[in-house]
């Protein structure tokens, strides 16, 4: 008893010491008695929680930089992150007390196009720029003046996807399956509307409820009586595994494709080599040759000992273009959303950024494919 | 594609009716709707996996052990959440609600422990299939439906023919009569807990294999589906819910494929409501005695 309490003792002794010499060494470099302030509003915890997380390790990753290189107007640029759990109410909650703090200058976020499109009104009231690295709802932006996204619109991506499907893989014959809901809806309108364009034909639409439908064996087993040349995907990477799978298990041999919705290298440790030749359109890919890219994911590799996704490429240079336009504007709200809409030609780690003047993005798009169990750059 | 069709439905029928067995079984001794079942379901399929990825154990082992731990995680739900609410007389709905509890607490825990992303659950059993001329069916499908038909007929005889099923059927009929015979009622509800949350792994698992996918949200609808076929071929009764299974699992299926994929849920339960209107027992119910 008594050598365990020594033991322990101990511990504290060396852990407090060791402790202290951490809190010493971490002087920041720009004047930190004054700050900048801003927010990054996500889902930290619950069922969106990955989601939010990428944005946070983004976004630390940048402030660091920035500070390291003499921070915001001299000043030392202070992240405060909120988590609104991914839920329209407490977003709203999250955003009344953004509005509130007159220290925050800009808010990076919301992640779902429900979060965002739910606060985005109170951001307009307290004219606080919302800047959302990944909504892609079509309203969102039509909401007020200080909506901002960094993400194409399904009005963009979903056109691309359909020239990849009916050009660059040369299939006329389309079957759809998409997700029931905003999202999948406005993906299969658009990408409906341009394959017909370019002289696709569909000819099947199958849908289904995200995160209850666990079967697509009946879905399969029509779209084959149809006779299609290709499956395309409005879906997102887990349901992807399971129709891949079905689709095998039932001895069909349909080549796939999607949106960027399903880059995740869960897709294929879920599915192995059914979803083997699968085409998808990519808003960020860490395989991309471009300096600014690799660079960022070097950087972040290095931190954060993992591989960055898409999420986090667009919140990372979400808060540069923010800190940039606060730079110029000064500490005014008003001001930054003023300067953050006249942002052209940013160079992201994403491509050129340009934002119209529905403060909307246009991004070109890779497109890639699996090939031996790897995204690969197919063009 | 119709035949194809029909394989389909009675597949995922035959996944309803491996998961409704248990639902029902423990609503006959106890007179429980056990909402827990399906959070069960999905814990008992995370934790195979997790015996299989993490500790490398072979298909089989696995199985076994995570069937005894979730048994054994139902006897420690009925000890912490229900045997304190029948200890005290509570209202039979308080136990229900507690029963909702426990499966919104085992799907965060789960959602804590390993993450809340879908996870690959690897094809332990790849027999391969029958290749007939328009349609395929693979013996895993086989599997599913026979294994849901062998629970069945085994509850049916631990029931019917074994001292404990006597003491069984005794304390559904009566607790406190049970207790005056010399029955210990806790072991038997106990009993009855460790046998539904097995059964509850033996459907987690083999469904999580028949898709190759697991998530902590899978047990919700499985659940629920599983609920509607118990009560489809009338709650308590074995064969009943093997029937009910198969009924929703090719209505569905049926109505996904030939009238629209969006409308899948809805016609499936619709049946239900039509049946349950015309025999409000469900189809192999019969009218039990009221206790008094």
């Amino acid at each position: 008893m008594k050598k365990v309490f020594v033991f322990s003792l101990l511990m504290m002794v060396v852990l407090s010491v060791l402790l202290a010499g951490c809190s010493t060494e971490t002087a920041a470099a720009p004047d930190a008695t004054e700050e900048i302030t801003i927010a990054v509003a996500a889902p930290l915890s619950g069922d969106y929680a990955q989601y939010g997380n990428a944005f946070r390790r983004a976004t630390e990753l940048k402030a660091e930089e920035i500070n390291a290189a003499g921070g915001i107007l001299g000043k030392e640029l202070k992240l405060t992150f909120l988590d609104d759990r991914n839920d329209a109410r407490e977003a709203t909650n999250v955003a009344q007390r953004l509005v509130g703090d007159k220290k925050v200058l800009g808010v990076i976020g919301h992640f779902s196009s429900t979060a965002s499109l739910a606060a985005s009104s109170v951001y307009e009231e307290g004219g606080l720029v919302q800047l959302s690295p990944t909504t892609s709802h079509p309203d969102f932006t039509k909401q007020g003046q200080y909506m901002f996204r960094n993400i194409n619109t399904q009005a963009v991506e979903a056109p691309i996807a359909a020239d990849m499907v009916v050009n660059l893989m040369d299939k006329k014959r389309i079957a759809v399956i998409y997700i029931n809901n905003d999202w999948g809806i406005t993906a299969r309108d658009h990408f409906v509307e341009a394959a017909e364009a370019l002289g696709g034909e569909i000819v099947a639409e199958e849908t289904f409820i995200g995160g209850q439908t666990q079967d697509f064996t009946s879905t399969l087993t029509s779209i084959h009586s149809k006779n299609p040349d290709i499956i395309f995907l409005g879906t997102f990477y887990a349901e992807t595994g399971m129709i891949a799978q079905q689709m095998k298990q039932l001895g069909y041999d349909y080549p796939l494709a999607g949106l960027s919705s399903l880059y995740n290298e869960e897709l294929i440790k879920l599915a192995g080599d059914a979803v083997e030749g699968l085409y998808m359109t990519s808003n960020f890919f860490p395989g991309d040759e471009r300096p600014a890219a690799k660079e960022f994911v070097d950087k972040f590799r290095d931190a954060h000992g993992q591989v960055p996704n898409q999420f986090a490429a667009v919140a990372y240079e979400s808060l540069g273009m923010l800190a940039g336009a606060i730079e110029t504007a000064g500490e005014d709200r008003a001001a930054i959303r003023n300067e953050l809409a006249k942002i052209a030609d940013y160079e992201g780690v994403t491509g050129s950024i340009t934002f119209s003047k529905d403060r909307d993005v246009i991004k070109e798009m890779s497109i890639i494919k699996i090939q031996n169990g790897e995204f690969v750059i197919a063009q | 594609m119709f035949f194809q069709q029909i394989i389909n439905g009675i597949t995922l029928g035959s996944i309803y009716a491996l998961t409704a067995v248990g639902y029902t079984m423990v609503f006959g001794i106890l007179e429980l709707v056990n909402f827990s079942h399906g959070s069960v379901y999905m814990f008992g399929a995370f934790l195979c996996l997790t015996l299989m990825t993490a500790l490398g154990l072979g298909f089989f082992p696995a199985f076994i052990i995570s069937i005894v731990i979730t048994g054994m995680l139902g006897i420690v739900i009925d000890r912490l959440a229900l045997l304190p609410l029948r200890r005290k007389n509570a209202p039979k709905v308080a136990s229900l609600i507690s029963t909702i509890g426990i499966s919104i607490f085992l799907q965060n825990l789960v959602m804590v422990m390993w993450g809340s992303e879908t996870k690959n659950f690897p094809l332990a059993l790849n027999l391969g299939h029958i290749q007939f001329n328009s349609f395929r069916i693979s013996y895993l499908q086989m599997i599913i439906l026979l294994t849901s038909l062998i629970l069945m007929m085994g509850l049916t005889l631990l029931v019917k023919k074994t001292k404990i099923g006597k003491a069984m059927r005794a304390t559904a009929q009566n607790m406190e009569a049970a207790k005056l015979m010399g029955i210990n009622v806790n072991l038997i509800i106990t009993f009855t807990f460790f046998l539904g949350a097995a059964l509850a792994t033996v459907a987690g698992v083999m469904v999580g294999m028949y898709y190759q996918s697991v998530d902590p949200m899978m047990g919700f609808m499985a659940g629920l589906k599983a609920f509607a076929a118990a009560v489809l071929g009338g709650i308590g009764v074995l064969p009943g819910a093997i029937l009910g299974g198969l009924i929703i699992g090719v209505s569905e299926t049926l109505a996904a494929g030939y009238i629209h994929s969006g409308y899948r849920d809805a016609i499936a339960f619709a049946i239900l409501i039509a049946v349950l209107l015309i025999k409000p027992t469900g189809l192999l119910g019969q009218k039990v005695q009221k206790k008094v």
